[in-house]
This record gives C-alpha cells, structure tokens and sequence, in this order.
C-alpha cells in the first residue's frame, strides 16, 4: 500500500508556520508550491541531488533556535548516504526529514530508483547509522503522527513516506529559478529573524 | 604545515566571522582539523565526502553565519556536482581551503591527479583562488575569499600549496 504525496504535503503543511524548509527537486517542488502555499516564502526549492538534507543540516547549525524541516527524496538521499552517518554523529535537535519515496526518479519519467527493489531500507539504513528515530509510512494517518512528532523532536527525526508515484494532477507550476528562490528564502530568514545575509555590498 | 600556519588559519577565519567549519581531513592539513576542533568560537562538522561539506557549508550561509570547507584538493572533484548547482544553480556560495596535493615538488604518485585536476576545474566551475606559498599571506587570502564570495555569491577558493604545507 502507498499514499498520495500530495495529500501528505497537505497534513504537513497544515502543521507548519515558521518553520523553515528546503526540499528536492522533480515533481515535489510544484506540488509542495501548491500543497502548502503559506510555506512559499519559508521553503527553499532546490534542483540538487544530495544536497537537500545536508544544507538543511547546515540551516540547523546556523539558527538552532528554529525547526528546520527537509523533504529529501529516495533518489537524492541515496545519492549521498553519508549525511545520514553525519545527522547521527551530529544529533541536531531541530531537524526534521521527510524523504518522499516512490521508489522512481519520478522528473525524468519515473526509472525505478534502488528501493523499487524492495530491499533497500532507507529508514533501516538511517537507523543503523546512528539516527535512532527513522521510520517508513505507508497510510496518511501513520504520516501525520510521525510529522507530529518530528516536528516536536529534540532529536534527529527521519520519517521515510511511501507514496504512490502519481503526481498530482492540475496543479500550478511553480514559476521561478534557483537564483529568485534564494533570495526570496533569504529575504524571508532575514525578515523573520531580523539579521542580513545578503545585505549591500557597496561601500565606494 | 606548521603551528604558524594553523595559526594564521585560524586568525583569518576568525577576522573573516566564521563559526563553522566543515571537513574532510587530509594529511597536508592534518595539524590544522585538531586546532579547528579546539577553537573555541568554531564548531567543527566533520562529513563523509565534501559534497556534503560542500552542502551543509551553504546551508549555514542561509542562515546568516559562515562557514568554511577545508579539504585537500582532490575533494573538489567530489564535490564539483553539489559546488555547480548550489552556485552556479542557485546563488548560494560556499568558501574553501584546500591542500595543493600534486603541485610541482609531490613526491606521491597518487596525488598526481589531485595537481593535474585542480586548476582546470576551479576553471570550469568559474571559482576565483590564490594559491598561498607564504604564511604570512595565509589571513588575509582567508579574509578576501569571504570578502568576494558574500559580494558575488558564488564560491572561492584558498589554496594552500608550497612550503606552507610541507
């Protein structure tokens, strides 16, 4: 059994406010766009393969006053597994990850990604690798708990959400590139936390 | 690398703001990764391949404080895909400090690819550097490459090559 990523986004989005959010790339940019529009200027959209849970890592490092929440995907967390060796070493306490598995790198057509298998557990994996909380979904209620409590965590929390593959359909594509999603994130951390971090630079 | 140099390292971070350091620990740097640990004002993130320095490093600029990705150069190649989308991709900069393994001098066959590759890939991917052979340059390289990257956005590079690490 698998669940709508669509509907998930929409239970997670429903919990959020200030926190802040970097996700992956493919499909799950425009629905996350749409599934939880509040979140648009809060969520950084990346187009970058095993970038997202280690630079949502490092925004964790940096205001560990603030939860921090990554929607990594199957395909980009296998891409580089050894951030979840160093989430385990570094036990932030404000760090939430999602890792939307269907099991396919759904933005090019949908090839099988190593859990279609069956036997590659990311969750199993992330475990083993010293991030105790780690756990796979499969129904909509089962995802929401765990978001519940991930989001609450003083620990490293990693739920890994079985999904269906069936982007939803009718949605609005997100209209803007990596460069105008930084500074618009940007601008959004620097208004909410009151600091520069892309201030001006000329002083001639 | 001597005491010096670790010390003229840790001066420049320091001047340039620098509260966290990401690493993947080489033996050319390998009196300056012990010295970051006990620098009281930097907290150190040790990571499994510099791409994921590389990552978490822009990470920490999102959040208004800096970072810093010491590695030997053939950490670059590793990290050469998450460098290209995080800067030429998305504006976010990372600043590192790496070992010039393989310049003219190296004695390790090994490390040959590290010399060869280095410069043409700081090339492709657009990254101002300047290899430091003195100590006394060492700070005020650190310094500059994070005075340029937080002008343009994008990466910069310090190279620490000569006699400064043999």
């Amino acid at each position: 059994m698998s669940m709508s990523r669509f509907a998930c986004m929409q239970a997670l989005g429903a919990r959020l406010s200030d926190e802040l959010v970097i996700l992956s790339l493919g499909g799950a940019v425009d629905e996350w766009f749409n599934a939880a529009p509040h979140m648009r200027e809060g969520s950084l959209f990346q187009q970058q393969l095993g970038c997202v849970s280690a630079e949502a890592f490092g925004l964790s490092v940096g205001l560990p006053h603030r939860r921090i929440v990554s929607l990594d995907t199957d395909g980009g967390l296998l891409f580089n597994l050894g951030i979840l060796a160093t989430l385990g070493n570094e036990q932030p306490q404000n760090l939430f990850v999602v890792v939307w598995d269907n099991e396919q790198y759904q933005s090019i057509g949908g090839p099988r990604t190593h859990t279609a298998s069956g036997r590659v557990d990311l969750a199993g994996i992330a475990r083993a690798a010293g991030v105790d909380n780690a756990y796979t979904v499969d129904t909509l209620e089962a995802f929401d708990e765990h978001c519940a409590a991930g989001l609450a965590a003083t620990v490293p929390y990693i739920v890994v959400a079985k999904t269906d593959g069936v982007l939803e359909p009718g949605i609005k594509r997100k209209h803007s590139d990596g460069r105008e999603d930084t500074y618009t994130f940007v601008r959004h951390v620097e208004r909410t936390e009151g600091i520069s971090i892309m201030g001006p630079s000329e002083h001639n | 690398m001597q005491k010096t140099g670790v010390e003229a390292v840790l001066r420049g971070l320091e001047r340039a703001g620098v509260s966290v350091a990401t690493y993947l620990p080489d033996s050319l740097l390998k009196e300056l990764y012990p010295a970051l640990d006990a620098a009281p004002d930097i907290r150190t993130i040790p990571v499994t391949n510099e791409g994921e320095g590389a990552a978490i490093a822009g990470g920490v600029f999102l959040s208004g404080k800096r970072a810093v990705l010491v590695m030997e150069n053939s950490g670059l190649r590793a990290a050469t895909e998450h460098l290209a989308r995080l800067g030429l991709g998305s504006g976010i900069p990372v600043v590192m400090i790496m070992s010039y393994r393989g310049e003219m001098g190296e004695n390790n066959w090994w490390a040959i690819p590290h010399g060869i590759t280095m410069e043409p890939l700081l090339g492709a991917l657009r990254i101002p550097y300047r290899v430091v052979r003195r100590e006394d340059e060492i700070e005020q390289a650190i310094v500059d490459a994070f005075e340029w990257s937080y002008t343009a956005y994008y990466h910069s590079a310090v190279v620490l090559g000569g006699e400064v690490v043999r």
